[in-house]
């Protein structure tokens, strides 16, 4: 400000003139080089000049000064929020530190979240983990984090704000559907206890087999479960699978787990903006244990996502599994980290994952062919039931019936256009 | 080519950028208790253009371009800028936010105190969009809708299983253009079309009621555009049918402020000379004091009463802050809810804006809002909501207390509140009894 007496009006232009305004247009130009229509560089370039001019307003009149850093990383949050949950930012050090290789937490709370329209919402609470005992659920909104407002994080950063030393203290504001005012709860991060694949015999050789997440020992564990349950006597006439509550797991993991129920058949494909290349993902078939043309229901819920719906949309076109509950909430995209010249980085979704059949699931979530009759008992109260025994969960009894009447539905649901 | 050439180049684009700059901020439309932005000169740009924000500027485009070019699925250039603005935004405080197009024209409608529609209160009754009741005056009054009429249809869309922001929405609509509703009334033998041309229909920010013993009650919803006219068109006609005029209630409970020229105009009404507010912001622009004038008002002779509340905020702070520091009123309900903060809108050159924090404001006493709010002289609570209601069964609940007009403000102003509407209001009721009883016994020992 005080430069204001000092230059004149003409020098300063000048300097804007040949200083910055040829960089900040061979950039912008140079960017627009795949389209290289003058009609697409004029809108880049307008484009420009509104987020130079937004952002200059901000440096100059918000009644606090922010530093040029954090208006620019802020507006980078943004940037990459707008996107999908799964694209995110990483600033120098966040960068390095994944450079550096970085280790698995040390604790955490048991929870996936994803940062979307202005929410930080709970995808999926770990049964039994940190979170859960604490009484968070699938669907609450965490509104405040140790007192602070959660505002412009990616889903990245909220996780990591979930995850530090055993012992660490959060408290939480949450917002849950149908209460008026918001809970205040406390979770206490604890080093995450391996939660197994369970099996279990229901009533009249039906089985119901439960994977809480994703983890390398997944998928010996889950042939191990279906070996002995297909050993069962009298022979077993269905299988329960239930997803729910489940967001936790890469691809590879998916496709890993998918071996057991078929073989070599394809689990997921990718598909990316060309040049970017399609890719097929394959099961093992020495890992297949599954007996062909064994009912299979799925449940899935709005908790169920990545490899977990990877593994549902994988069973309901290679296995004929009827899809029961909720939609999925379509989180399965492939992300790359792209470096920045300030030595921060972009962590982008280049490729989408799509079914074997070709439905895309990324960004759309897999529709169940049953609707759960009654739906997910929402909670609301700040003491939320504990979670039901197969037995009386009422979308495993509306699978057993399904797989009871044998009147299983057959797949209506077309392939999207592939 | 040459160096001389880029240059050439590069000016008449300035030249542009200079323009559009230019005219964004003279046009910037003060609104939420704001400021006229003074212009900024050219020069001024570089200044923010430092060299380290030229290199962050630098990365931005980098990042917009990888993304433009790498992200799985095309974005337009557009579609990047605005999540971008969106997260700069978000590093600041709550109040300040960013506006698409769409978002600031409909700030505007608010602003303003006028819309384009026919000019009904519509509800959801048993689950059927039903007319409370047509405005007076207005294209549906005029065509004959009443009260209780039942919406079919709206230009031929069934209204079944809509929300009714859905069907206000689809009700208002550009001035002249035509909406049909398919009614259905007591008496008709089948739902009969209703065609009918959309007007501008002010929405009136002022409501008044009197009670007995010379007592006037004055509700204001929000402040826009037209407040301060339709205020001292109540207070005229309080005088003449008032006689003697004792004392004025003014409610301001839930108001959620407005804009900051109307909040001066406001206090001004009842104050002659003084200061009502001040502003400190970053940039001497931004600080600025507001004095009391006399002359070109309707005086209220006798004393006042301003009501608040946890709901009362911004410019009802303001007003409520003036009146408390130079003692002109007597604050009555609960502390207020504490926003001392002024926004400026910023409009930019695509139609979408920029809402900024750009001050903080202080009573005459010198004492901010933010986050304390205004401290009653006189407390008295609201019943408590209960714990197990749920949101929705209140925001029900609220809306059908809107739809009926607000309960007290329902009935023409010149008919007395009854003894049974205080009961049902202790606040306004405590109000009443002060200015009955005038001087207050305790108020007496502060320096009037």
């Amino acid at each position: 400000m005080k430069l204001f007496g000092i230059r004149t009006s003409r020098t300063s232009r000048g300097w804007f003139l040949y200083r910055v305004l040829p960089v900040l247009l061979a950039i912008f130009l140079a960017a627009s080089w795949a389209q290289p229509t003058s009609a697409a560089s004029k809108e880049n370039y307008e484009a420009l000049r509104l987020v130079t001019e937004a952002l200059y307003e901000i440096s100059h009149k918000f009644v606090w000064k922010k530093g040029e850093e954090e208006i620019i990383y802020g507006s980078l949050r943004g940037l990459m929020n707008s996107l999908d949950p799964d694209s995110s930012f990483l600033t120098p050090q966040e960068y390095q530190q994944v450079l550096s290789g970085q280790k698995g937490p040390v604790a955490e709370a048991g929870l996936d979240l994803i940062y979307k329209d202005n929410l930080l919402t709970v995808v999926s609470a770990m049964e039994g983990g940190a979170a859960w005992r604490a009484g968070l659920r699938p669907g609450d909104h965490i509104l405040k984090i140790n007192g602070q407002l959660v505002r412009n994080l990616t889903t990245q950063e909220a996780t990591r704000r979930f995850q530090g030393k055993a012992g660490a203290v959060l408290n939480l504001q949450v917002l849950r559907n149908g209460l008026i005012k918001p809970l205040d709860l406390s979770v206490t991060l604890e080093p995450l206890t391996p939660e197994e694949v369970t099996k279990k015999i229901l009533k009249e050789s039906f089985a119901y087999i439960r994977i809480p997440y994703f983890t390398p020992e997944t998928t010996g564990e889950l042939s191990g479960a279906l070996k002995q349950l297909q050993r069962h006597r009298p022979p077993l006439r269905g299988i329960v699978l239930d997803l729910r509550n489940n967001a936790r797991g890469s691809l590879d993991l998916a496709v890993r787990a998918a071996s057991p129920f078929l073989g070599d058949k394809e689990v997921v494909s990718t598909r990316g903006r060309p040049p970017e290349p399609n890719q097929t993902y394959n099961g093992r078939a020495r890992e297949e244990v599954f007996r062909p043309g064994l009912p299979l229901v799925v449940l899935v819920d709005g908790g169920t996502a990545r490899a977990a719906e990877a593994l549902a949309g994988a069973l309901r076109d290679q296995c004929q599994a009827v899809l029961l509950g909720a939609k999925t909430v379509g989180l399965c995209g492939l992300t790359k980290i792209l470096p920045l010249q300030d030595g921060s980085a972009l962590v982008m979704t280049v490729a989408q994952c799509y079914t074997p059949q070709g439905q895309k699931i990324h960004g759309k979530g897999l529709e169940p062919q049953v609707p759960g009759k009654t739906p997910a008992p929402a909670a609301t109260s700040a003491t939320p039931p504990a979670k039901l025994p197969p037995e009386q969960d009422p979308w495993v009894a509306q699978a057993l019936e399904i797989l009871i009447s044998g009147k299983i539905p057959t797949i209506a649901e077309k392939a999207e256009a592939r | 080519m040459t160096a001389r050439m880029k240059i050439w180049g590069a000016a008449g684009l300035l030249l542009i950028l200079g323009l559009c700059w230019g005219l964004s901020l003279a046009g910037s439309a003060p609104a939420d208790a704001d400021f006229r932005d003074t212009p900024l000169h050219l020069a001024a740009m570089p200044e923010y253009l430092s060299p380290e924000a030229d290199a962050k500027l630098r990365v931005l485009s980098q990042a917009l371009a990888l993304v433009e070019d790498q992200y799985v699925e095309p974005k337009t250039p557009k579609d990047l800028i605005y999540g971008a603005i969106q997260g700069a935004v978000s590093i600041l405080d709550s109040h300040s936010s960013f506006m698409t197009p769409e978002e600031y024209r409909e700030l505007q409608i608010e602003t303003k105190g006028k819309f384009s529609g026919i000019g009904i209160e519509i509800t959801m009754k048993d689950r059927i969009l039903t007319v409370v009741s047509p405005i007076e005056g207005t294209p549906a009054y005029r065509a004959g809708l009443q009260a209780g009429d039942q919406i079919v249809k709206i230009n031929g869309t069934p209204t079944k299983n809509i929300s009714l922001t859905e069907a206000v929405k689809m009700i208002r609509g550009p001035k002249s253009s035509k909406v049909t509703l398919t009614i259905n009334r007591q008496g008709f033998t089948e739902p009969k079309d209703f065609s009918i041309v959309r007007e501008i229909i002010p929405i009136r920010s002022v409501k008044a009621r009197i009670v007995d013993g010379g007592i006037g009650y004055i509700r204001l919803a929000n402040f826009q555009d037209q407040t301060d006219q339709d205020l001292q068109n109540y207070l005229k006609k309080m005088r003449q049918r008032l006689t003697p005029f004792k004392g004025l209630v003014l409610d301001l409970r839930n108001d959620p402020g407005g804009l900051l020229e109307q909040a001066v105009r406001v206090a001004n009404e009842f104050l002659n000379s003084g200061l009502i507010v001040y502003t400190e912001g970053r940039t001497p622009q931004q600080s600025m004091r507001f004095f009391a004038h006399p002359g070109g008002k309707t005086e209220v002779p006798g004393p006042m009463v301003v009501l608040i509340n946890e709901g009362s905020a911004s410019a009802s702070e303001i007003v409520a802050g003036a009146l408390k520091d130079q003692k002109r009123a007597i604050i009555v309900g609960s502390k207020s809810f504490g926003k001392g903060s002024v926004q400026t809108i910023i409009p930019l050159e695509d139609g979408s804006a920029l809402r900024l924090t750009t001050a903080l404001y202080y009573t005459p006493n010198g004492t901010t809002i933010q986050d304390k709010g205004i401290i009653p002289d006189v407390v008295v609570k609201e019943p408590e909501i209960p714990k197990d209601k749920s949101l929705q069964k209140l925001r029900e609940e609220s809306l059908s207390k809107h739809m009926r007009k607000e309960g007290i403000t329902d009935k023409p102003w010149s008919q007395p509140i009854t003894a049974q509407e205080l009961d049902q209001d202790p606040q306004l009721k405590r109000a009443v009894e002060i200015l009955r009883h005038w001087p207050p016994k305790k108020m007496a020992l502060q320096p009037q």
